[in-house]
C-alpha cells in the first residue's frame, strides 16, 4: 500500500488552549482510518486541518508527496461529508450532488450520467428532483456522501456523519459505508466518539485524547491490546487490575502468580492487568484461577453482566450466558492469552 | 361560530377605534384629494383636477422623480453593503462582532433630528455642496443599518457549515458566497430592501437638513407645501399612500404565490 497523507508533528492552538500537540499520522492510499476520541480530543480539529478549513499553527501536511497546508479547500483531492450533512437547502437533490461537476464546467449529459451513478452506489436513484428537507435523516445523510463522492476526489474526510441517525439506521449505515468504500477504494477518513463504530468500520483505528494519539493500530490490536487504561477504558468494557510483573511470561496478582505473554518488562516492575469481560468464565473452585461472590446480575440481551467481587475485595465485571445468583460462590477462570500487560501510568 | 361574531365586546370596540384612528386620516386625504372645490373640509364633487395640477406642476413631478431615484439607489446600494457587512461581521471574531453591532444600532436608535444635524454639520465641514448626492449618501447611511438588522437573524440560523461545504466541493470563496450563502439570506435580503426601500422613501428629517440647490423629495415638498393650503397635498399623498398599498400587497403576496408556484411542481413531479 502507498503512503498517501502523512501528518508531521501538526500543533494547533485555540485563544491559547492546545488542541493538537505534535500529532503525526500516516495514512495509506485505499484505508479506512478512523479518529477516536471523546469530544474536545482534537480527532475533528485534525480532520479540519485535512479539509483546508483550518490551518495548523506547526507540523506538515503531505498530500500524495507534495506539502499543502497552504492549499485552500477548493485546491484540494479531498471532499468531505459534514456534521449535519450540510446540504444545501435551496437545491433538490440533483442540483446538490451536481454543484461540484457545475463547477468544473462539465457537459450536461457528463453531470447527468455521474450523478445517475453516485445515486445508485448510495441507493438513491429515482431521487434526484426530491428536495433535501423532505428527506430522512438517513437519506440526506446519503446525498451528504453522493455529493461528495461524485468528484471522485482520492480522499473522503467524515466528520460525524451518523451522530443525528437512530441506533438501528447507525448499524445499516456503517455497513453501508464500508461498502460504499470499499467500492469506489478511496481512503476514508471518518471521525467518530463511538468506539464500536470505529471498530466496526476500520482498518486503522486513532486513539486520540487532549491533543495527542494515544494509540494507533488495527481494531483487534487496540482492542485486545491497549496501550494504556485511557485506551482501555475508552475501548470497551474492562477489568483493570494491580500486579507486579515477576518476570516475562509470569505476572503475580489476587495473591497467585499467573501465566502470560508478555514480556520485556522490567523483573518485579508493577503493571496494569487488563482482562476483558468476555474473557471471564465461570468454572468450579478445583479449576478457578480467582474465587469470587456473585455482587449482581443484570439481563442484557445477549449475555449477563455479573459483577464478582474476589476475595480480596477486587470487583470484577463479567459477560457471560451462565445464569447465576446473586450471593452464590463462583470460580473464575482466564487463560494466560487472555491476559493482557500494560505500563503503569 | 356566527353567534360570537354577532357579540359586541370591548376587545371588538379597542380593535375598530383604533383602525378607524389609522385609517380615516387616510381615507379622508384620499377622498378630497378628488374635491372640485379648494376646500379641505367640504366635500363639493368629483374631480380629478388636483392630479392635474400636480402632474402640471414641475416641482412636483420633479419631487416623485427625486424620491424614487434615491430610493431605488439608496435600497440597492445599503442592500448590498449591508448584506457584505453583515456576512464579514458574522465570520469575525466575537469581539469585533460586538462592536460592530453596537455600531449598527447607534444610527436607529440616535433620534433622527440629531443624525440630521450632524449630517448637516459634517457636509458643510468637508464643504461638499449640498444637494442630490448629499441626499444620497445620507439615505444610504441610514437604511444599511436596517438591512443588516434584517439578515443577521438569518445568518445566525444558518448552518455554519454550508459556506466549507460549498468550498469544499470545489467553489472559490466568491462563488461559495453566491451560489450558496446569498440564496439562503434571499429572504433577509428582500425585507432588509423593502425595509430600506420604505425608510428613504418617506423620510424627511435628514432629507431637509442634507439637501440644496432646489433638490427636495416628496416629504419635503408636501412639508413646504402645507403652509399654503392647497389640494394638491391630498393628490401627492394620495399618491405615496397608493405606492406604499402596492407594495405592501407585493410583499404580501408574492410569498404566497412563490409558494404556490412551488407546491404545484412538486406536484408535477
Amino acid at each position: 500500500m502507498k503512503k498517501l497523507i502523512e501528518l508531521t508533528g501538526i500543533t494547533k492552538d485555540f485563544d491559547g488552549q492546545r488542541v493538537l500537540d505534535g500529532v503525526s499520522l500516516d495514512i495509506m492510499e485505499n484505508e479506512f482510518v478512523t479518529l477516536l476520541g471523546p469530544s474536545g480530543c482534537g480527532k475533528t480539529t485534525l480532520l479540519r486541518i485535512l479539509g483546508g478549513f483550518l490551518e495548523q499553527d506547526s507540523g506538515t501536511v503531505v498530500f500524495d508527496g507534495q506539502e499543502i497546508s497552504k492549499l485552500p479547500p477548493n485546491k484540494r483531492e479531498i471532499n468531505t461529508v459534514f456534521q449535519r450533512y450540510a446540504l444545501f437547502p435551496h437545491l433538490n437533490v440533483f442540483d446538490n450532488i451536481a454543484f461540484g461537476l457545475h463547477l468544473k464546467k462539465l457537459p450536461k449529459a457528463v453531470i447527468r450520467e455521474k450523478v445517475t451513478g453516485v445515486l445508485k452506489l448510495v441507493g438513491l436513484s429515482g431521487f434526484e428532483k426530491r428536495h433535501v428537507n423532505q428527506m430522512s435523516g438517513g437519506q440526506q445523510q446519503r446525498v451528504a456522501i453522493a455529493r461528495a463522492l461524485v468528484n471522485e476526489p482520492k480522499v473522503l474526510l467524515l466528520d460525524e456523519p451518523l451522530g443525528a441517525l437512530d441506533l438501528k439506521l447507525r448499524k445499516e449505515m456503517q455497513r453501508e459505508l464500508k461498502k460504499i468504500q470499499q467500492e469506489v477504494g478511496i481512503t476514508f477518513v471518518f471521525v467518530t466518539h463511538d468506539q464500536e463504530e470505529a471498530l466496526t468500520m476500520s482498518d486503522k483505528v486513532v486513539v486520540m485524547r487532549d491533543g495527542v494519539i494515544q494509540q494507533l493500530g488495527t481494531p483487534v490490536d487496540i482492542y485486545n491490546e491497549p496501550k494504556n487504561r485511557y485506551v482501555a477504558e475508552f475501548i470497551g468494557e474492562s477489568n483493570i487490575v494491580d500486579g507486579v510483573m515477576l518476570r516475562d511470561y509470569e505476572v503475580s496478582f489476587e495473591g497467585r502468580t499467573f501465566e502470560c505473554e508478555d514480556a520485556g518488562f522490567a523483573p518485579n516492575e508493577e503493571v496494569e492487568v487488563v482482562i476483558r469481560p468476555e474473557d471471564l468464565e465461570i468454572t468450579t473452585p478445583e479449576r478457578a484461577c480467582i474465587m469470587g461472590t456473585v455482587r449482581s446480575v443484570l439481563f442484557k440481551g445477549v449475555h449477563y453482566e455479573t459483577m464478582v467481587e474476589s476475595d480480596s475485595g477486587i470487583v470484577y465485571n463479567m459477560a457471560t450466558t451462565d445464569r447465576t445468583e446473586v450471593g452464590d460462590r463462583i470460580g473464575l477462570w482466564f487463560g494466560p492469552d487472555e491476559l493482557h500487560i500494560m505500563k503503569k501510568g | 361560530m356566527k353567534q360570537k361574531n354577532k357579540r359586541i365586546t370591548p376587545g371588538k370596540i379597542y380593535m375598530t377605534l383604533i383602525l378607524a384612528f389609522f385609517y380615516l386620516p387616510i381615507v379622508y386625504t384620499v377622498v378630497f384629494s378628488f374635491n372640485s372645490t379648494k376646500s379641505l373640509t367640504h366635500f363639493k364633487g368629483f374631480s380629478l383636477k388636483w392630479y392635474e395640477k400636480m402632474f402640471a406642476s414641475s416641482s412636483m413631478m420633479d419631487s416623485i422623480i427625486t424620491t424614487f431615484v434615491i430610493a431605488i439607489l439608496a435600497t440597492v446600494i445599503s442592500t448590498v453593503l449591508g448584506t457584505i457587512a453583515a456576512i464579514g461581521m458574522f465570520r469575525s471574531g466575537r469581539r469585533l462582532r460586538a462592536y460592530v453591532t453596537q455600531v449598527n444600532d447607534l444610527p436607529m436608535m440616535n433620534p433622527e433630528i440629531v443624525t440630521a444635524i450632524g449630517l448637516l454639520m459634517f457636509f458643510a465641514t468637508l464643504k461638499i455642496e449640498k444637494g442630490f448626492v448629499t441626499m444620497l449618501l445620507a439615505h444610504i447611511m441610514f437604511c444599511t443599518p436596517y438591512v443588516m438588522l434584517s439578515i443577521t437573524p438569518k445568518l445566525r440560523s444558518l448552518d455554519p457549515n454550508l459556506m466549507d461545504a460549498a468550498l469544499d466541493l470545489g467553489a472559490t470563496p466568491w462563488q461559495a458566497l453566491l451560489r450558496v450563502v446569498v440564496p439562503q439570506l434571499t429572504p433577509g435580503i428582500v425585507s432588509g430592501a423593502l425595509v430600506a426601500f420604505t425608510m428613504s422613501f418617506d423620510d424627511f428629517i435628514i432629507s431637509y437638513f442634507v439637501t440644496g440647490n432646489g433638490v427636495s423629495n416628496i416629504s419635503i415638498l408636501v412639508y413646504t407645501m402645507s403652509k399654503r393650503v392647497n389640494p394638491s397635498i391630498n393628490a401627492i399623498s394620495s399618491l405615496v399612500v397608493l405606492i406604499i398599498t402596492v407594495v405592501m400587497i407585493a410583499i404580501n403576496v408574492i410569498p404566497i404565490v412563490r409558494d404556490k408556484v412551488i407546491k404545484r411542481k412538486e406536484e408535477v413531479k
